[in-house]
């Protein structure tokens, strides 16, 4: 692999984690604090309101292990390679 | 009189412990369903890989599921500590795919797309119980 596919590659791992973790992480931050308050407000629906946020959760982390999986690839077994 | 209300009070905290222990309950049995329904897919996908593909591609579709599987077992866990012992919910779940790609990238036995397929193969029973729940 020459130096500019390599360095290419280096930065395209690093901002599609980067940016790609942005998005996600507001996401689950605003759901994670949501989710807190009706259980304060409402304990009685407590399993319902986890239920609901590990299924929500689970939706947003795929972004991020969408982006994660990307730069790993590039990192690590890198199609671009020669 | 105020006995008689610290004991109303007593039987209140009483009642909406029961309903929260009964509540969680209906957490558990979520995450049961969707693990059960995670291992039947994970079971269909990987006997009908092994029947068209070759063995290398159901192994790793198999390694994909499993991982797949320990990744939502860590995040439910992760979503049931929230608020109790932990502010936030912690990324410790992040691990597995990291693992599950450098155990790719360094074994040769093992291919990628169909690892990563294998990863994801926690999405339906999610659409399915998403789907159920509404």
């Amino acid at each position: 692999m020459d130096s500019i596919t390599t360095a290419a590659s280096v930065v395209a791992a690093g901002l599609a984690v980067g940016l790609g973790a942005i998005g996600p992480g507001i996401g689950q931050g605003s759901a994670a604090q949501g989710a807190v308050e009706g259980i304060a407000r409402q304990p009685e629906a407590e399993g319902k309101i986890r239920g609901t946020l590990l299924l929500s959760f689970a939706f947003m982390e795929s972004l991020t292990i969408y982006g994660l999986v990307v730069a790993l690839v590039l990192l690590f077994a890198n199609p671009f390679a020669g | 009189m105020e006995t008689g209300s610290s004991s109303e009070t007593l039987l209140n905290l009483d009642s909406s412990g029961e309903s929260s222990s009964t509540s969680l309950d209906e957490y558990v049995q979520l995450q049961r369903r969707i693990f059960h329904t995670t291992l039947i897919v994970s079971v269909f996908a990987v006997s009908i890989s092994a029947f068209f593909f070759p063995l290398q591609t159901s192994i790793s579709l198999l390694v994909g599921a499993l991982s797949g599987v320990l990744y939502l077992r860590l995040l439910a866990r992760s979503i049931g500590r929230l608020g109790k012992s932990s502010k936030a919910v912690s990324k410790i779940q992040l691990v597995i795919p990291v693992l599950l790609l450098l155990a790719v990238a360094k074994l040769p036995q093992l291919d990628l797309i169909p690892a990563l397929l294998g990863f994801l193969l926690y999405k339906p029973s999610l659409i399915i119980q998403s789907l159920l729940e509404s």
